[in-house]
């Protein structure tokens, strides 16, 4: 009986992220300082500025070859009445973090690898990804209907290069995940 | 709804929410573990579904256990049998399970551990200093070739120093040399790329290490696996070192294989790392996971234990409660047959045996109630027989007896029970205790087998029974006897009044033809010699004569009395009211002889009788005299007559009572008034109650005679006052007839 109630107060634990995520490796502050929508010619251009969390356990875990994925995660809906909002656009910017220890610099790869920077300091590295100037998501004529429309922004941070195979077995225990509050504001034209 | 049907409803429901639960949970894993977005948002759900099921089962389980436990408190049949299985399946399934989880834990701990050894660890960090190694001389050569370059370079300006960066480049196979100004933008650029874009500004980390007059290098991976190194200098010219200075940044490309090997290395490196981070989180993970599969496993095959064992001793306990039943008397008791197994064949069995139960069963109550029916009518029989029968032991203690027992005897055994002692109902009754002494008496010296008369004292005169005792069959060794009486005081009177009659008539047949010749002889006799004979022999002829013709006429008288008493002519049935019959003849009387008082006391509510007018006034005169009779020479004599009606045993009977204040019945007459020549009179010719009995006897009533406690004598006459009484009377009566009959 004292088994399965060590048991059961496990999985209730477990059940709670929030509470085990303020005292996670990701701890310190990560929100979103800006984010607002220009349009430039009719293209409509993200900028956000990221705080993400800078602290020794993930310099450590960086040099120990832990990569790190970075997530940009940008909704925009459009209100209706009596019914669920409109999804516009939904879709999310990663970047991957690495250290290259052959080199000794920080290597930031974008989703699909084909760009890529190296960065002498991490927090030369964590600024940059936090930093995402003119980024085009849509182009104007795509906002159809009337608006206004709701943008959220949200960043996550998670253990990269993991299998999914290997992240579904984590699940009791992986605490390198980490998503910001949503950052909201309504778009008008 | 009753509480069993929300109970039943209750655990239907958990099983729905444990099997769903663990369904959907199932398939939000399977779902969602090819998509890491959609198992980061799922995880939640997952893990709550995962729970919920969980507690459902473990409700469900815990339910199952506290059921059994209740039944093992309470000592509910089959409940030990249940439990007993419950432990042997569990035990059976339990101790397996613990083995391979501990097993299963400690493989889970040396497998993920043997993953990330350390001499694995140590060759990668030794592969990457070895790298590191080999591209840092690289580096540091490359560097000292910048900074020979930027001293060449001093001077060279204009189309001199783009000749001589073009020549150094391909000397030393650099990717690119630029130059840029003391301003960070680009004064001058040889690239292998002719086409390139735009020489970006010297990046600030560049400029601020090179401004400070050092040289700067830097390796640099790119995305196709190779490295670039990246060296500055600063160009000491010889006009003004602040105002003319400018620096040389060279790109140069290592080689390809040293690059492959390298990134071979970090890749690896990398991989590792990656890995070796998830190592205690994947422990914990696995642990988790094992931990919980085994404790699903383990709930359900607790309850599957549990549920196994309650089906397979449900039959078991089916028996016991139906064995129960049996034993309580409910032989109607079916068990549903639970399969076609052995137990299927004891259930079958033990139905069988019921059927058989109840078919005996009824076959017993019916003959019980036979036995129930034939005591009854028994009963019925005893109630109404006239003989008495008393059941008893030899310590006298009553079993049963029945009313004419009571009745003959004078007592009430009223609500009297099976056991109570003989004694008590014969206290201050002298019939009674006279028939118990002779009782005790003969069963005390071991008679208990005889028939013969016995004579009781009684108030109203003797009685005579004959009584039978006879042992039990059953009962002999315990004493029992059943003891049968009868009063035959009034067959013996019967009897004696039948001789009697016989006698009168033989004798006033035998009297009565002389008489006459005689009286006629001695008239003729006197006829003839009166006439010649002198005065003294004719007046002795005339004396002769005379007390020859009295004594004649006396006989006469007596043989018709005898006639009389002899001869029972028929009745003549008619209804009259017995009052007035009564006032008649009591009147006839007070006219006779004025002196005698008599006084009346009539029931104005009697009805009328019906009988035979004649013979109820002869019964009513021959009462009367015999009480002016006895009242001779008494002072103050009177003869009292009363009548009243009497309810008994559903007939209707009118009461005649008469009564004087003479001097009674001697004593020793009581037992013998009504027969014939029995009289306590000098002149009586003791016919005159025998006649009245027999009138009585006639109208299927009865007579009692007795004296008073105040003194003089009573006689009571029950008459019934219907035909219908008369039959229900002479039912009680009809031993009185069957007897003259007989006699």
């Amino acid at each position: 009986m004292r088994r399965i109630s060590i048991v059961l107060g496990l999985l209730l634990w477990l059940a709670v992220p929030p509470v085990r995520a303020a005292a996670g490796p990701l701890d310190g502050d990560f929100q979103i300082r800006s984010a607002f929508v220009v349009i430039d010619r009719g293209v409509l251009q993200l900028n956000v500025h990221v705080q993400y969390p800078i602290n020794e356990r993930i310099r450590s875990a960086l040099q120990d070859g832990v990569t790190l994925a970075f997530d940009l995660e940008l909704n925009i809906t459009r209100h209706r009445r009596l019914w669920w909002n409109a999804n516009v656009l939904e879709m999310t910017v990663r970047h991957e973090l690495t250290y290259h220890a052959v080199t000794d610099r920080y290597v930031l790869r974008n989703d699909q690898g084909a760009e890529q920077e190296s960065f002498p300091t991490l927090e030369e590295a964590l600024d940059r990804i936090g930093r995402v100037e003119d980024l085009p998501i849509l182009v104007e004529s795509q906002l159809r209907g009337e608006g206004p429309w709701q943008v959220a922004v949200r960043a996550g941070v998670r253990r990269g290069r993991l299998s999914d195979t290997m992240r579904a077995l984590m699940f009791w225990s992986d605490d390198w995940h980490r998503n910001s509050d949503w950052y909201t504001w309504t778009l008008t034209l | 709804m009753d509480t069993h049907a929300l109970r039943l409803y209750g655990v239907r429901g958990l099983t729905a929410i444990s099997i769903a639960a663990g369904l959907a949970a199932l398939m939000l894993l399977a779902a969602s573990v090819e998509n890491s977005a959609l198992f980061s948002r799922w995880q939640p759900w997952i893990l709550l579904l995962t729970i919920l099921g969980v507690i459902a089962l473990m409700a469900l389980l815990a339910r199952k256990l506290w059921q059994l436990y209740r039944d093992f408190r309470d000592h509910a049949p089959g409940s030990r049998l249940t439990v007993r299985t419950v432990l042997m399946f569990g035990g059976l399934v339990v101790a397996p399970l613990i083995i391979v989880y501990l097993f299963s834990l400690d493989f889970i701990n040396r497998g993920i551990d043997s993953w990330f050894r350390v001499e694995i660890k140590q060759g990668l960090n030794d592969a990457l200093v070895l790298s590191r190694s080999a591209l840092d001389l690289r580096l540091r050569e490359q560097s000292r070739r910048t900074e020979m370059l930027a001293r060449s370079l001093r001077e060279l300006h204009g189309p001199e120093l783009l000749q001589r960066l073009d020549e150094e480049r391909r000397s030393i196979e650099a990717r690119e040399i630029i130059v840029y100004d003391a301003t960070g933008r680009a004064a001058a650029l040889s690239s292998d790329t002719p086409m390139a874009q735009q020489p970006a500004p010297l990046p600030p980390d560049v400029s601020l290490q090179v401004a400070a007059g050092r040289s700067y290098v830097s390796l640099n991976p790119l995305p196709n696996g190779q490295y670039t190194i990246e060296t500055a200098a600063p160009i000491a010219d010889a006009v003004s070192a602040h105002a003319t200075r400018r620096y040389v940044l060279i790109d140069y490309e290592v080689p390809k294989e040293l690059s492959a090997l390298a990134e071979a290395v970090q890749h690896t490196s990398s991989q590792y790392g990656d890995l070796s981070a998830v190592r205690e989180p994947l422990k914990i993970s696995f642990r988790l996971t094992l931990t919980l599969v085994v404790l699903l496993t383990l709930l359900a095959a607790i309850y599957g234990a549990v549920f196994s064992a309650q089906r397979l001793t449900k039959p078991v306990q089916d028996l016991i409660a139906g064995t129960r039943a049996v034993g309580k008397g409910d032989f109607g008791t079916r068990l549903p047959l639970p399969s076609r197994d052995e137990m299927g064949f004891l259930v079958h069995s033990f139905n069988d045996m019921t059927k058989r139960l109840r078919r005996a069963s009824e076959e017993a109550k019916r003959s019980r109630q036979a036995v129930e029916r034939e005591r009854e009518r028994l009963s019925i029989i005893l109630s109404r027989l006239s003989t008495g029968v008393i059941v008893t032991d030899r310590e006298l203690h009553l079993h049963s007896a029945n009313q004419s027992a009571a009745t003959i005897l004078g007592g009430d055994f009223g609500a009297a029970t099976s056991g109570a002692n003989l004694a008590q109902f014969a206290a201050g009754n002298q019939r009674f205790s006279k028939f118990l002494e002779e009782l005790r008496g003969r069963l005390q010296s071991g008679w208990d087998e005889w028939r013969e008369q016995l004579s009781l004292p009684g108030e109203a005169g003797e009685r005579v029974l004959l009584w039978a005792c006879t042992p039990l069959p059953d009962e002999r060794e315990r004493g029992g006897v059943v003891i049968v009486f009868d009063d035959i005081t009034a067959l013996l009177a019967a009897q004696r009044d039948a001789a009697w009659g016989e006698v009168a008539r033989r004798l006033a047949h035998e009297i009565k033809n002389p008489l006459t010749p005689i009286q006629l002889s001695a008239e003729r006799l006197r006829r003839k010699l009166l006439g010649g004979m002198n005065a003294e022999d004719a007046q002795l002829l005339e004396r002769a004569t005379h007390t020859i013709v009295q004594q004649v006429d006396a006989m006469k008288q007596m043989v018709n009395a005898f006639s009389e008493y002899a001869r029972a002519p028929d009745m003549r049935l008619a209804a009259f009211s017995l009052n007035q019959l009564v006032t008649e003849v009591a009147e006839l009387y007070r006219l006779q002889d004025p002196a005698a008082e008599i006084r009346l006391d009539l029931d104005l509510s009697l009805p009328e009788i019906h009988a035979d007018r004649g013979r109820i006034r002869q019964l009513l005169a021959n009462l009367i005299t015999n009480g002016i009779e006895a009242l001779a020479g008494v002072a103050g004599g009177c003869v009292e007559l009363s009548t009243r009606q009497q309810r008994a045993e559903g007939t209707l009977a009118a009461v005649i009572c008469v009564s004087d204040n003479g001097p009674g019945f001697r004593k020793e007459m009581l037992g013998r008034l009504f027969d014939p020549y029995v009289t306590g009179k000098p002149r009586g010719t003791g016919l005159g109650l025998a006649i009245v009995k027999r009138i009585v006897e006639e109208h299927g009533g009865r007579i009692e005679a007795e004296n008073r406690p105040e003194g003089g004598a009573k006689i009571l006459v029950v008459l019934p006052v219907s035909d219908q009484d008369r039959s229900l009377l002479a039912g009680g009566e009809r031993r009185v007839e069957l007897r003259r009959e007989r006699a």
